[in-house]
């Protein structure tokens, strides 16, 4: 079927989303919030065996090197790959339509893919107080030595889940529930008043 | 207390759910034997010591975890998947 | 110039005049001072009242154990009871007042108490209070009659009613060394530690690191001790693997190295910046920690120790040096050890007389006697201190001369004029966070107090905290802890060196003077001496028992001053030594902690709010919502001047006249994807479901392994190897937990992955007479007629441009359709289809609306579903397969699962014509004013526009027999009475022929 044309997806963060600095900014901010839209947001799990063979997929579909091993991942401008549970895989690209590329290198014998592109929201967090925002919400340890560049966490806040990927040295893409977003973003820009932030 | 997570690494209890001993053994899917399912489904170990327990990291990667842990001291001595694979012992 | 500040010294900024006041009346201070400083500055010796016999009772120490000077602070409406003056930073604007007293701090009436003195001893709640009425002022009536009274006229500052509008926040951090202490030990633990790489947190809950070197008379390398833990506090802000953590009390320490602490962040300030939390909850994991925390000076146990002017040695000392205000002009000291004779030194320093030194030890060393020279005092050896005199400020003492392997007491008592009376017996380590890490503290005999246990989880002790109460000691321990923490070792590098006062660290084992009059254990619950032996005598042997009984340690201070000589004067009593006493163990908090910093962020926000993606519409077209668990749904789209019945009877009318739609994006949604998915779901529901043909859905059942029903849904065969499980609402994440405990623990060799696809879509079901014409009018891509989308059939097409997919399936009970959109597209469908239903007056409904009618069509949900019941409760067993084991298979055929006396699934219709209420029970005799026999509970309950009545779905004992027959409901709590008529809980369209079309 030829692509129709879509309406622009609705952010879940609508009214909520303020571009402009806020908070105790007199001072410079000190973190950037963003939504990110990215056009795809992918689930990629591979049957017990076949993770390298899916690795390797991820690696020809996306051009994405993904270092093995737990919470491994690499992101690139415009794509982003990461583990963030055995054996499973979280794809991002800036544009749409890249499930259809995977559809046909994800054979029942490697694994699954899972469309979640509506279904998560994706949030960033830069600038030097990025870490000591984030250590507000979760209780994972971001220092860049146990957090490497790239890497993929699963963790929660409350009942919110998320996935984070460091994405910079000082930054993070968040994922969480696009039903939770709203409430989430919310708390993330509360959080960092004492810091200063600016919505992007 | 923490539990270290073969995939994710130590995290603190509350990413955790307990989903109960772990010495309990499901009877084959057809089994009519109606005492092997009431001690699976009713009867628990409540040892004083070490014990085996089911955790899934549910505010995590959601994977289950065999562990062991003191029922005294809370010492974790070991996690692993329940799926099997990789262990990782942590008595200290 | 203030009647008690010296001219020069201390460390406050002189500069900086700080205006507040106290009780109103107006005060100044230093920029450093505390309240208590600033209060002593200005010539004020009474802060407080004492807990039950409203004794006058003034500053006894200088930090965080202080008992007596507990204050309430002002902020606008909020008040915060209870806080050591010690502990309070002055700002300017400051509003303290003193607590426990009517009408003032200096008139109180309820000093009268101390007259009855003996009224109140040890137990008097117990013995007046507790058990059979006796007498007629005795037994717990009584107590209830009396509590407002005693309650208002015992105890601590009121709390306040006025809502808090601070901000607390929660902080996780993580680090390779906690060092929990600034003073000469825990300054060179953290920066030994630090110069090892390793990430370093140092944690004192003071506002000035430094601890003891900030009021020490000695000389580290060369240069006044404050000065040189200035300096190793600059070396440490310059490490960017060091985080400084001043205002920060580490409160709790738990498993696996945890601990709690509590950062005041703006509590000294006038104005916190914008968002600046006031409190800041820290949850930190360290490897290893440092535990430098210090010691506590104890108070001896005398007649008057309590009196206003009677004063730790080295609180005193610190009030000197570090604030540079005198507690008194003439003073004298009394102690068991020598470290009062530093004190007495510093004193003579800053201005003051020193009277005497009055020393329960006959033998006094050389050092000591020098020191005593050197401060000018007289040195009463082998003397005790027996009274005190003067009201609310102290104006002298008695001393006699005391024998200190005995006790006794002999000669002449004689007279000395004082204000101000420094005590001294001895010095306990702060072991308080290492006995909540496990283990149990050992008595020293030497040191007359408890050291810290053997470490059970990973933390190295250091200075005074081990009971080295030297600095050269902590020092040298300090540096010893902070390289091994950071897993080093020792550097060859010189220690500082340090010249102090020398001093033996071992004290008399002397606690008490045994004399006429009031000596206090614990002043902050006013415990004397005598109670404690008072308690021993009526049989309280063990320290436990001992300190509930008494109260002993048990105040909002911990009994960081009372514990030691508490347990030492109860072992006297029982003739045992300290030890075989036992100590109680220490428990979290070791300070008071805001109840706002544990909520933290989730004040105000306990719940993060889940929003389906057509939320702002709902808002903006006059719903009201309804809180389901974490999602908001709308309840009924109400007009102007309606009341919730008729909103709904309206919605669900009209869905059954023409049509309705209703936002269904909160269904629990797994994507069961995979090889064996058909087989996994085969095991999970109670029917088959590998025969379900792709692009057809099938409505299912789960139980739980114990063979009671846990959920039901529609799933759906997207493709061979892919389905789209619904859930309830309700029971989603409880599913997804019972699917993925399946596929891991059970049958881990099924290929099979279960994700949460909930959020991805966005659902709403249009349903009622018209529901496919208005779909056919919009949906391009398929039609949507019989033949191409027959009941339970699913077909793709878009709307709007926006792929959609649509399932026919009913909960309404009408021709009905779910429409399933990506969720960021939910919107913008929803707009569609409300409009393509204008034509035929489609009505949004909310979940009053849905309610009512699956009510009219008998279908369960989870308040049927409640964990109680079985699948032939529910008269769901044509739902159970004879041909495949299921989970709950093996156990559902259990005695007591097929009883033929289990409540069944009915429909009640009420004959009175009016509500019925959910959980009202159905009777077959009426007997309103003594209700019995229940046959069961009404589980939901509507007015059904369909029928024209009110009706209920029940669970009744043997349902199905009594269709047709009446009964009663009883429910007196809303005392609701009436006649109903017990009929199939199918009530609409049984045979559903307006869903089936």
């Amino acid at each position: 079927m030829a692509e129709q044309h879509l309406p622009e997806r609705q952010s879940p963060l609508e009214p909520e989303y303020h571009p402009g600095s806020h908070g105790n900014f007199e001072h410079g901010v000190d973190v950037i919030l963003s939504e990110m839209r990215p056009g795809t947001i992918l689930q990629l799990a591979a049957w017990p065996g076949e993770e390298k063979q899916l690795i390797e997929i991820i690696g020809e579909v996306t051009g994405l090197a993904l270092p093995d091993g737990a919470g491994g991942g690499v992101s690139s401008g415009a794509r982003a790959a990461f583990g963030f549970a055995p054996g499973k895989f979280t794809v991002v690209d800036e544009a749409e339509g890249l499930a259809q590329a995977f559809a046909g290198a994800i054979t029942p014998a490697v694994g699954t893919l899972t469309d979640l592109s509506h279904g998560r929201t994706a949030i960033r967090i830069a600038g030097p107080k990025a870490e000591w925002v984030m250590a507000k919400f979760f209780a994972i340890d971001f220092a860049l030595p146990a957090f490497p560049l790239g890497a993929g966490r699963s963790t929660n806040h409350h009942d919110v889940f998320a996935q984070i990927q460091r994405t910079g040295a000082d930054q993070f893409d968040i994922y969480v529930f696009r039903s939770f977003a709203r409430s989430f973003w919310k708390a993330l820009c509360h959080a960092s008043e004492e810091v200063g932030y600016e919505v992007q | 207390m923490l539990i270290t997570c073969p995939y994710c690494g130590p995290r603190d209890v509350i990413e955790f759910t307990y989903q109960g001993d772990g010495n309990r053994q499901r009877p084959q899917p057809a089994s009519q034997n109606l005492d092997a399912w009431n001690a699976y489904v009713y009867d628990r170990l409540n040892p004083a010591g070490d014990h085996n327990e089911i955790w899934q990291h549910s505010g995590g990667c959601r994977a289950h975890l065999r562990v062991v842990r003191n029922t005294i001291t809370h010492e974790i001595l070991s996690t692993e998947f329940a799926r099997g694979g990789h262990k990782t012992e942590s008595r200290s | 110039m203030s009647p008690r500040r010296a001219e020069t010294g201390g460390r406050i900024d002189r500069l900086r005049t700080i205006r507040f006041t106290f009780d109103g009346a107006a005060y100044t201070g230093h920029a450093g001072d505390t309240l208590a400083s600033a209060l002593l500055a200005n010539g004020v010796t009474l802060f407080g009242r004492s807990f039950k016999y409203h004794r006058p009772r003034g500053l006894l120490a200088a930090g965080v154990e202080e008992p007596n000077a507990l204050v309430t602070v002002l902020r606008g409406e909020v008040r915060e009871p209870n806080i050591p003056a010690t502990m309070v930073e002055i700002y300017d604007g400051l509003v303290a007042v003193s607590q426990n007293r009517t009408p003032s701090l200096a008139w109180d009436i309820g000093a009268l108490n101390q007259l009855g003195g003996k009224l109140l001893s040890a137990g008097f709640y117990y013995k007046t209070f507790m058990g059979p009425v006796i007498g007629p002022l005795k037994g717990t009536r009584f107590w209830m009659f009396c509590e407002h009274f005693i309650r208002r006229a015992a105890g601590l500052g009121k709390a306040g009613t006025a809502p808090d509008p601070a901000r607390y926040e929660r902080m996780n951090a993580f680090c390779d060394v906690l060092v929990v202490g600034s003073g000469p030990a825990g300054l060179m633990a953290a920066k030994a530690a630090a110069d090892q790489g390793v990430r370093v947190i140092l944690a004192d809950l003071e506002a000035h690191f430094g601890g003891s070197a900030n009021w020490s008379d000695e000389i580290i390398d060369g240069m006044p001790a404050a000065d040189w833990a200035q300096r190793a506090v600059g070396q440490l802000e310059g490490n960017d693997n060091v985080r400084l953590l001043p205002r920060t009390t580490v409160w709790g320490y738990y498993d696996g190295n945890t601990l709690a602490a509590l950062e005041r962040v703006t509590d000294h300030k006038e104005t916190p910046a914008k968002g600046e939390p006031r409190q800041r909850y820290w949850a930190i994991r360290a490897g290893t920690v440092v535990l430098a925390t210090g010691s506590f000076e104890r108070p001896l146990v005398f007649p008057g120790n309590d009196r206003p002017g009677v004063m730790l040695a080295h609180a005193a000392e610190r009030y000197a040096v570090e604030y540079g205000v005198l507690p008194g002009q003439r003073i004298a000291l009394f102690t068991n050890n020598d470290s009062a004779y530093r004190s007495a030194v510093a004193l003579k320093k800053a201005g003051a007389t020193i009277v005497a030194i009055v020393d329960v030890r006959a033998d006094i060393s050389n050092d000591m006697r020098r020191l005593a020279g050197e401060a000018e005092a007289e040195l009463l050896d082998g003397h005790a201190v027996i009274a005190t005199e003067g009201g609310k400020a102290l104006t002298g003492l008695k001393v006699q001369r005391f024998d200190a392997l005995s006790g006794a007491l002999s000669g002449d008592e004689r007279s000395i004029h004082a204000d101000s009376l420094l005590m001294s017996g001895g010095w306990s380590p702060t072991i308080h966070l290492a006995s909540q890490a496990g283990a149990k503290a050992e008595w020293d005999p030497a040191r007359q107090a408890f050291l810290p246990p053997k470490p059970t989880q990973r933390w190295i002790g250091a200075g005074a905290f081990t009971g080295s109460f030297s600095t050269a000691e902590a020092i040298a321990e300090g540096r010893a802890a902070g390289v091994s923490a950071a897993g080093g070792t020792a550097a060859p590098a010189a220690l500082p060196t340090v010249e102090a006062a020398p001093g033996d660290p071992d004290p008399a084992p002397v606690f008490e003077i045994k004399a006429k009059g009031k000596s206090f254990v614990d002043f902050q619950h006013d415990v004397t001496a005598e109670d404690v032996r008072l308690a021993h005598r009526e049989g309280f042997v063990s320290v436990e028992h001992l300190k509930r009984y008494t109260t002993l340690g048990m105040a909002t201070d911990q009994g960081k001053n009372s514990n030691v000589p508490g347990l030492a004067i109860m072992a006297e009593a029982l003739g045992k030594p300290i030890p075989e006493v036992g100590t109680t163990r220490f428990r979290p908090p070791y300070t008071a902690v805001s109840i706002g910093s544990l909520a933290a962020e989730r004040f105000g926000d306990l719940k993060p709010e889940r929003l389906t993606p057509m939320h702002d519409w709902h808002i903006a077209n006059g719903a009201t919502m309804y809180s389901a668990g974490l999602w908001y749904r709308p309840m009924i789209y109400g007009l102007p001047g309606e009341t919730i019945e008729q909103a709904y009877v309206r919605e669900a009318k009209a869905t059954r006249e023409s049509a309705g739609i209703v936002d269904v994006s909160t269904l629990g949604k797994i994507a069961v994807q995979g090889p064996d998915a058909a087989e996994f779901l085969d095991r999970v529901y109670t029917n088959m479901f590998s025969t379900l043909a792709v692009g057809k859905a099938r409505y299912g059942l789960m139980l739980r392994e114990d063979g009671l029903a846990f959920d039901d849904g529609t799933t759906w065969r997207l493709g061979e190897q892919e389905f789209l499980m619904t859930t309830t609402t309700a029971n989603a994440g409880k599913v997804m937990q019972h699917l993925e405990y399946f596929l891991d623990v059970i049958w881990p060799e099924l290929k099979v992955t279960v994700t949460s696809v909930t959020d991805e879509w966005a659902g709403a079901a249009i349903g009622g007479p018209n529901a496919r014409a208005i779909l056919a009018s919009c949906v391009t891509g398929t039609a949507v007629d019989n033949a191409t989308l027959p009941f339970m059939g699913i077909v793709h097409g878009r709307i709007a441009g926006v792929p959609v997919m649509i399932c026919r399936l009913s909960f309404s009970g009408e021709m009905a359709f779910e429409v399933y959109s990506g969720a960021g597209y939910g919107t913008h469908v929803w707009q569609a289809l409300i409009e393509a239903g204008k034509p035929f007056g489609l009505v949004t409904y909310g979940l009053e609306a849905l309610g009512t009618m699956r009510i009219e069509k008998g279908h369960v949900t989870g308040a049927e579903i409640d964990g109680r019941t079985t699948a032939r409760d529910l008269h769901l067993d044509w739902m159970l397969s004879k041909k495949k084991p299921f989970i709950g298979s093996a156990m559902m055929d259990r005695e007591g699962l097929i009883a033929p006396d289990r409540l069944e699934l009915v429909g009640l219709i009420a004959l009175d014509n009016r509500p019925l209420n959910g959980g009202g029970h159905v009777v077959e005799e009426l007997d309103e004013d003594n209700p019995h026999d229940s046959l069961g509970h009404i589980t939901a309950c509507c007015y059904s526009p369909a029928l024209g009545k009110y009706i209920a779905l029940a669970l009744v004992k043997d349902g199905k027999a009594r269709h047709g027959t009446r009964a009663f409901v009883s429910d007196p709590l809303r005392n609701r009475f009436g006649q109903v008529e017990i009929v199939s809980n199918h009530f609409y369209d049984p045979d559903g022929s307006r869903m089936h079309g």
